[in-house]
């Protein structure tokens, strides 16, 4: 184990800064103590107390990003209903975007860093094998976790009915501890440990604290085959639903739900960039088509999809419940709606005979 | 029983169906509740964690009867809810209950951890048995409520931010919105917590024709979504705060809203959600002269 | 049906990021469907641009957008490939402003193709609708340019009224071909149509091609894709014999982005092209 003090870690970020960008929770003023995880830069206060509103899934999946530049060149005239059709001769150029800069995220909980081990079987496939996510991998291959452990938990947390719980380490370089007057650290990657060899970290022989046991569910790996039978009770999706008013926090304060839009956003009529930002399947302009058909109509609809994507969709597709038991859905929803009494529902409920 | 269970259970022999709430959330507070039987509304609470506005889902169940359980402040979104013709008088019942101040939930959780269990007996104010200050757990709109002034005025925060946004120039005032607004990621958890935004998937904020916001999550966007929002509630807004108490990043989005409620009352002499037989003004025209301010 | 890999025109290093190409020609189809003929500006990309019967691709006005598509030209066309695009939206109605020597941009290949391999030795049934017509087309073309490879081939191909017909040329050619059973028609009567009149499905039961030894592909409105399945069931057509592709609202195109999935499949890479049997086994979420 090594050990930092408290008093070291502004200029552990400090020095992290200089060719990182580094992430760190902070309570934003006047927000009501609500705490996100925002870019570090010098002076800024950190806050390793308090659960962050949001998760760290800006690190791999930014809330906007672009994806491409284009300019429409040479000529003057304009085409297309929005003068966009180059007429001509004149030359379409699509630049793509920059690499982002290597990251660190300090402070993510183990739920954070697990999410971004699950996120990492759909957007981080061996090469030739499947679609990647150049943008991902890129910020992915050059991330840095220092996962702060949980010697506390709320009572919204229910990581410990996904496998490790607290104690997990996937998606993690290195886990923190909090102790008297610093942080304990240990290393859990090549890169973790080469980042721990630095002299800011002194060696210790101290054990690190005990972890904090959170609430379990038992079970959940049975609803990859129990909610494809539930699918058509619509009673039972109906019911569940039925205090959501339909926005997307849920899926957006989710350090899982990578769902997106793509979208043009223009400069000039002729030029502009390509984005993605992040979408949410619980909005009904979400699946709406063209022609007004919606697949998914009702809330009841959307809600399904949402719980049947997370834990059967993905785990039958990649191998993993798409949740970690962070907990943030619940903290979070307007509308007191909590997830676990959802999973519960699901896991009793016999299907109805249609 | 409590007479509000009973109240609810002469109800659903009209309705078949009462929106309330129930403890069933976490730490024992309240949540959102549908009653469809005598049996079901025996688990109805009413106190100071029923913080929702249940109005909100009125314009959705709009072709049903209803009962509905309403604060003062939910009962002014029914009142305008109906003089926007949006729903039908005939079908909605209204249980009315008083309501003491309420509680912010959500801010008690972040400072004290989620499902802390919260005590008021209307006095003190507990949370995981420690004696806490009440008016900093106070929904700002209780604190300025014009139907039931408040004891704990002077010691609120959000009060604060309120006075010192009086005072700030339109400069000053940029900065702080953008500020505010960097944070917003776009989750519409205001609109769709607001009874009286019923638009829906026509929404403007959203839809691509017509296209009024761009598609990204940033400060500029969330602005020009919020102005959108702000001004088609102009004279519309009931100041139940929903938007506020919604957003999961703490934007105070009912300064905006306070300060176009004030304007409308000063020019128009009107308060939303008062007289179901009113004509809200922005939705009502008076053409006079040929338009152009010529005689 | 399998899921697709990186193919040409979709760079695996940046599959959301569309090629710059050059419409060479636009053909009026009806009164809102125009096809579209298209070259990459890369020449060494279209050159190597090659697709199957069945696969989709994403067209872009940037700046309004980008919607999906199937590519409606015959595979073995080198160098230049076909969308046809029915008016319906903002990107579509971006689209039909273009003329020739306009650019757009692209990416294609995407999705799963008619499995016409396994078809080998098989009659094939086609039964199309309206701008549904535009994947039937490039699959007959490659049935036909592969002819000795299949049994018989039957096509019919209906709209409302024969001004909503498309592929006009083609059609005299098909008409003209005694290696295929080709039916147009109409819904109701008018003058000057002398061909085929009724519903769809009810020419094809007419027709009554044999189920023996036969698959049937369907592509067109919703409401005329239900009529026509059922009408190939009381024909005898088994679940597994009878396909049709799928559209859902797009945006990746590569399964990423999460919206068009029918229970874990999804449209984009899974499909477009489904067999009944396999859609009897997803969720009805249509």
């Amino acid at each position: 184990m090594k050990f930092i003090s408290s008093d070291a870690i502004p200029e552990l970020l400090e020095a992290l800064s200089a060719s990182s960008v580094v992430w760190a929770p902070r309570e934003l003023t006047g927000s009501g103590g609500t705490v996100m995880f925002e870019r570090w830069r010098t002076g800024d206060p950190i806050d390793l107390e308090h659960f962050s509103s949001l998760s760290a899934k800006d690190v791999v999946l930014p809330r906007t990003e672009k994806l491409f530049g284009y300019t429409y060149a040479f000529g003057g005239g304009l085409g297309g209903a929005f003068g966009n059709g180059a007429p001509a001769g004149e030359q379409l150029v699509i630049e793509p975007a920059e690499p982002a800069p290597p990251a660190v995220l300090f402070g993510a909980r183990a739920c954070d860093a697990k999410a971004l081990d699950v996120l990492d079987a759909l957007f981080n496939n061996p090469e030739g094998e499947a679609y990647n996510d150049p943008q991902y991998q890129s910020r992915r291959k050059s991330l840095t976790v220092i996962t702060l452990a949980c010697t506390t938990c709320d009572e919204a947390c229910f990581c410990s009915s996904f496998g490790n719980g607290t104690s997990e380490k996937a998606g993690s370089d290195i886990i923190v501890y909090p102790v008297e007057g610093g942080l304990l650290a240990e290393a859990v990657s090549s890169r973790g440990e080469a980042l721990l060899a630095e002299p800011i970290f002194e060696e210790s022989e101290q054990a690190p604290p005990p972890l904090a046991e959170t609430a379990r569910i038992e079970g959940l790996e049975r609803l990859e085959e129990k909610l494809p039978r539930l699918f058509d009770d619509m009673d039972f999706w109906q019911e569940i639903s039925e205090r959501c008013t339909s926005c997307g926090f849920c899926t957006y304060g989710c350090p899982t739900c990578y769902c997106f839009n793509i979208h043009d956003e223009m400069r000039s009529d002729r030029e502009g960039e390509r984005q993605r930002s992040w979408d949410a399947c619980m909005f009904a302009l979400y699946t709406q088509e063209t022609s007004g058909h919606n697949p998914r109509p009702t809330l009841a609809h959307r809600y399904r999809n949402r719980i049947n994507h997370k834990f059967s969709y993905y785990p039958e597709n990649q191998g993993k419940i798409l949740c970690t038991g962070c907990g943030r859905c619940i903290r979070g929803c307007p509308a007191g709606l909590d997830i676990r009494d959802v999973l519960r529902a699901a896991l009793e409920e016999a299907p109805r005979e249609p | 029983m409590s007479e509000l269970v009973s109240d609810i259970q002469k109800i659903l022999g009209e309705t078949g169906l009462v929106l309330g709430w129930a403890a069933t959330g976490a730490g024992g507070v309240a949540a959102p509740e549908r009653f469809h039987t005598a049996e079901e509304a025996e688990a109805a609470i009413f106190d100071s964690t029923c913080v929702h506005n249940l109005a909100v889902h009125l314009p959705r169940l709009k072709a049903r009867a209803v009962g509905i359980v309403a604060k003062a402040c939910d009962a002014r979104s029914i009142v305008e809810l109906i003089a926007e013709h949006e729903i039908d008088r005939e079908l909605v019942k209204v249980i009315a209950v008083t309501c003491p101040e309420m509680l912010d939930v959500k801010t008690i959780w972040r400072r004290h951890g989620y499902g802390a269990v919260i005590e008021d007996d209307g006095g003190e104010l507990r949370v995981n048995g420690e004696l806490v200050d009440r008016a900093a757990y106070t929904q700002a709109k209780c604190l300025g409520c014009e139907e039931r002034p408040s004891a704990s005025i002077s010691a609120s925060v959000r009060l604060q931010l309120s006075e010192d946004f009086q005072i700030m120039n339109v400069e000053e005032r940029r900065t702080f919105w953008r500020e505010q607004f960097s944070r917003c990621i776009r989750c519409h958890a205001c609109r769709e917590a607001c009874p009286m935004c019923y638009c829906r998937d026509v929404c403007i904020m959203q839809t691509s024709d017509p296209h009024w916001t761009g598609g990204g999550i940033n400060a500029g966007e969330a602005e020009m979504m919020q102005m959108i929002r702000v001004n088609h509630l102009a004279g519309r807004c009931t100041a139940c705060g929903e938007c506020e108490r919604a957003c999961p990043v703490g934007i105070p989005l009912m300064l905006l809203m306070e300060e176009q409620n004030r304007a409308i009352y000063e020019m128009f002499d009107y308060r939303a959600g008062v007289d179901p037989e009113a004509k809200p003004p922005l939705l009502t025209f008076d053409i006079k002269g040929d338009g152009w301010g010529e005689e | 049906m399998s899921t697709s890999i990186p193919q040409a025109g979709i760079k695996a290093s940046e599959p959301l990021r569309p090629e710059p190409a050059t419409v060479l020609e636009v053909i009026a189809e009806t009164a809102n469907i125009k096809t579209f003929r298209i070259a990459f500006d890369d020449p060494a990309l279209a050159e190597s641009f090659s697709f199957l019967p069945g696969q989709i691709g994403q067209l872009s006005i940037l700046g309004a957008g980008e919607s999906t598509f199937a590519i409606s030209s015959a595979p073995s066309q080198k160098g230049r490939f076909d969308f046809s695009v029915m008016k319906t939206g903002v990107v579509t109605s971006a689209i039909h402003e273009l003329s020739a020597g306009d650019r757009i941009a692209v990416r294609a290949p995407m999705g799963c193709a008619f499995p016409t391999d396994d078809w080998k030795g098989k009659n094939v049934v086609l039964v199309g609708g309206g701008i549904g017509m535009a994947p039937l087309r490039s699959l007959l073309f490659y049935l036909l340019d592969h002819r000795d490879d299949y049994g018989e081939l039957t096509l019919v191909y209906g709209a409302r009224t024969p001004e909503d017909l498309c592929f006009a040329s083609d059609r005299r050619d098909w008409e003209g071909r005694a290696d295929l059973d080709f039916a147009a028609t109409i819904d109701t009567a008018c003058t000057g149509w002398d061909g085929c009149v009724g519903l769809v499905p009810s020419v094809v039961e007419e027709k009554a091609p044999s189920p023996e030894n036969a698959v049937a592909v369907t592509c067109g409105p919703p409401i005329m894709i239900r009529y026509a399945l059922q009408s190939l069931d009381k024909m005898g057509f088994r679940e597994e014999r009878v396909y049709t592709t799928l559209e859902r609202r797009m945006k990746c195109g590569i399964g990423l982005c999460g919206r068009c999935n029918l229970g874990p499949k999804y449209v984009c890479t899974d499909g477009p092209v489904f067999s009944l049997a396999e859609l009897r086994e997803l969720p009805d979420e249509l």
